[in-house]
């Protein structure tokens, strides 16, 4: 049970005198784990350290058991499509999945097998045996992901795997990531696209400035800010009148009529009591069409957490 | 374990090849590879032509040797030309400095195999320039000291410079060097494969280069003076040659493969081997024994001769040294290769993927 993890214990990294990450403590266990913030925060550093490809500066990091300084057991078990936009000269997509798959020591029918699914999975059959320098900047993402895929890993790291996708991709990555979670696989995904992890993450950790200011699954995370008013949208047919009943709660922070689409968006310090009074305004004549939480998304939460400009998502 | 790790090697390589072989950054091996075939070549060709061209004349106006050699300085133009008859080219040219007036007369005479070109200066014979054909020990000589002192020293050298170096930082600067660390191999079989795709470059490079050139210093002489000398000491000396050059990319190979995991900046560490390679000839015995061209050196099979034009005091600095034995070279070259090996092994170990930085 505890080999399904993936553990950092009080891991820093330092560039010189420049902070990496510090003092950062996760048990990840599997599904899809979304490392949230801005440039800068550390997700890129994180990631490259659950990899091997740089090492703690102090601490212990384990991947399924498994030091990451043991390559040569880790990456059976691990694949990583990193952000970096290069790829060794000369090669098609199909040369480079199946170039690489070759050192993982498969037979050559095994690794044109799998390059072939692999590259079918990401959706370029069509440009397998393009060049990939004249890729455009999604395929060469694709094939990245490919690259992670390939040999078909217990736990996928992805540094900003969404990126350049377009609409359609984007939507059939996201329902791979699903699929891999759902067979008990880990999908780490690195992202400051918000709205995309938060459709699609069991947990997020969020990051801010090498730190890890927040981890866990999005409601815990906001239920955890208890300071902060929680933002709920009501869509009814009498406004004013909710507003004014809202008003005479000592919970309710602020009741703001919204215009567009006959509304309140509420404050509350207790949302459980807030629910609560809903419930008695909706059976006492208030006609309630629809109840939002209005902040309870990792935008919202980031924001609040590493002092941001408060944003509402109505 | 170990057919996975020689499979990875295999695969390694395979991977390493277009990059050796054909990459547009390490066009410049190639011309300093094949730039001494092109020069052996050429002479070849000028000096069976002008054979050619001797034998052709001297048919047309025969002269013995023998009245060659009785052409003393001091005699006239009129009286050479009693002598041998006209000369089969001449050039006058006459110098005026203030008042005073030279006149310069160059007459060329030739038997078929020696071509002589006597210098009158106010029509009296002050010099006789004597040209003798090629011959096969006197292109040997030429060989051995093109072969040590350019193709081993430089050409060699910079061309292990050019591909073992950028086996490790030229993918850094690519930012294309972490797809390797993302597999399950073994940090020192990647370091192994990458090694023997650069030699493997650079012996294929380098010795069809000795073998071309070989060809090219062969290839004026009749076939009788070959086949003779290839019976002789030919095909040995050929091999060692070859030997000796796929001998100095193991080591350098070595060398460089290190510098590029080391350094950022290959062009000092580059500097500094070469001078130390170069200073060898300065070099007490001792410190003689540290560098590889004292190895590869001692292992070629002609020794090249010491330069005539070599000035006094520079000659003195010149420290003479026993060649080592060829047991001793091989074991000297192999194990100072492996421990650059294990050192370079090491440093990839503790290799981190860290474009910002590099």
């Amino acid at each position: 049970m505890k080999n399904d993890l993936i553990t950092l214990d009080n891991v820093s990294r330092f560039y010189g005198e420049v902070l990496g990450v510090n003092r950062v403590t996760l048990s990840l266990p599997p599904g899809i784990t979304s490392l949230v913030g801005p440039n800068g925060a550390g997700k890129t550093t994180l990631m490259n350290l659950m990899t091997g490809l740089i090492r703690p500066t102090r601490g212990r990091i384990r991947v399924l058991g498994l030091s990451p300084t043991q390559s040569h057991r880790l990456f059976g078990l691990v694949g990583y499509a990193t952000q970096f936009d290069a790829f060794p000269k000369g090669l098609s997509g199909f040369q480079f999945i199946y170039s690489f798959l070759r050192l993982f020591g498969h037979s050559n029918a095994e690794c044109k097998r799998l390059a072939n699914e692999t590259i079918e999975q990401v959706g370029l059959s069509d440009a397998a045996w393009r060049k990939v320098a004249g890729y455009s900047k999604g395929m060469r993402q694709r094939i990245r992901l490919a690259q992670a895929l390939a040999h078909d890993p217990r736990v996928l790291i992805l540094d900003e795997p969404l990126n350049g996708l377009d609409p359609l991709i984007r939507a059939e990555t996201i329902n791979l990531f699903r699929r891999y979670a759902t067979e008990g696989r880990h999908v780490l995904v690195s992202s400051h696209v918000l709205h995309e992890v938060d459709m699609i993450s069991d947990q997020v950790v969020l990051m801010s400035g090498g730190y890890v200011v927040a981890e866990g699954q999005i409601q815990d995370v906001r239920s955890e800010i208890q300071e902060r008013p929680v933002k709920i949208l009501i869509h009814c047919k009498q406004p004013s009148m909710l507003a004014s009943k809202a008003f005479e709660q000592d919970h309710i922070v602020e009741a703001q009529l919204i215009t567009e689409g006959s509304g309140v968006l509420i404050k509350t310090r207790d949302p459980d009591r807030f629910y609560r009074l809903l419930n008695h305004l909706a059976l006492n004549g208030i006609d309630i069409e629809g109840v939002t939480p209005a902040d309870d998304n990792v935008n919202s939460v980031y924001d609040y957490l590493i002092g941001g400009e408060e944003k509402v998502s109505p | 374990m170990m057919k996975l790790w020689c499979g990875q090697i295999v695969s390694v390589v395979r991977l390493e090849m277009k990059k050796t072989f054909f990459s547009k950054r390490g066009l410049w091996v190639y011309l300093l590879a094949f730039a001494p075939v092109v020069l052996y070549m050429v002479h070849s060709v000028y000096a069976t032509r002008q054979r050619q061209h001797l034998a052709q004349l001297a048919a047309e106006h025969p002269i013995s040797r023998a009245a060659l050699n009785g052409i003393k300085t001091g005699l006239s133009c009129d009286q050479v030309v009693a002598k041998l008859g006209e000369p089969y080219w001449q050039r006058t040219r006459t110098h005026r400095r203030g008042n005073e007036k030279r006149s310069y007369v160059f007459y060329k005479y030739t038997d078929g195999k020696r071509d002589d070109t006597y210098h009158f200066e106010n029509d009296k014979l002050t010099w006789i320039q004597r040209r003798g054909r090629d011959t096969l020990p006197k292109s040997q000589l030429i060989f051995a000291t093109s072969f040590q002192f350019y193709f081993l020293r430089l050409a060699v050298f910079f061309g292990c410079v050019g591909i073992f170096v950028n086996l490790f930082r030229g993918e850094m600067l690519d930012k294309s060097l972490h797809f390797y660390m993302l597999t399950p191999m073994r940090r020192e079989v990647l370091l192994a494969g990458k090694y023997l795709a650069g030699l493997l470059a650079t012996t294929v490079i380098f010795t069809s280069s000795t073998a071309l050139q070989w060809w090219a210093m062969l290839w004026q002489f009749e076939r009788g003076v070959i086949v003779d000398f290839l019976a002789g000491p030919g095909w040995t000396q050929f091999g060692a040659y070859l030997s000796v050059t796929a001998l100095a990319c193991v080591g350098y190979g070595s060398i460089f493969l290190a510098v590029g995991l080391l350094f950022r900046n290959p062009i000092i560490p580059t500097a500094v081997v070469l001078l130390w390679e170069s200073a060898n000839p300065f070099l007490p015995p001792l410190l003689k024994k540290t560098s590889m061209i004292y190895y590869l050196q001692s292992l070629c099979p002609v020794t090249a001769p010491p330069d005539k034009n070599m000035p006094p005091l520079i000659n003195l600095l010149i420290s003479p040294t026993e060649p080592a034995t060829t047991v001793t070279a091989l074991t000297c070259i192999v194990l100072l290769t492996l421990l650059v090996l294990v050192l370079a092994s090491r440093l990839a170990r503790r290799l981190e993927i860290n474009y910002s930085t590099d």
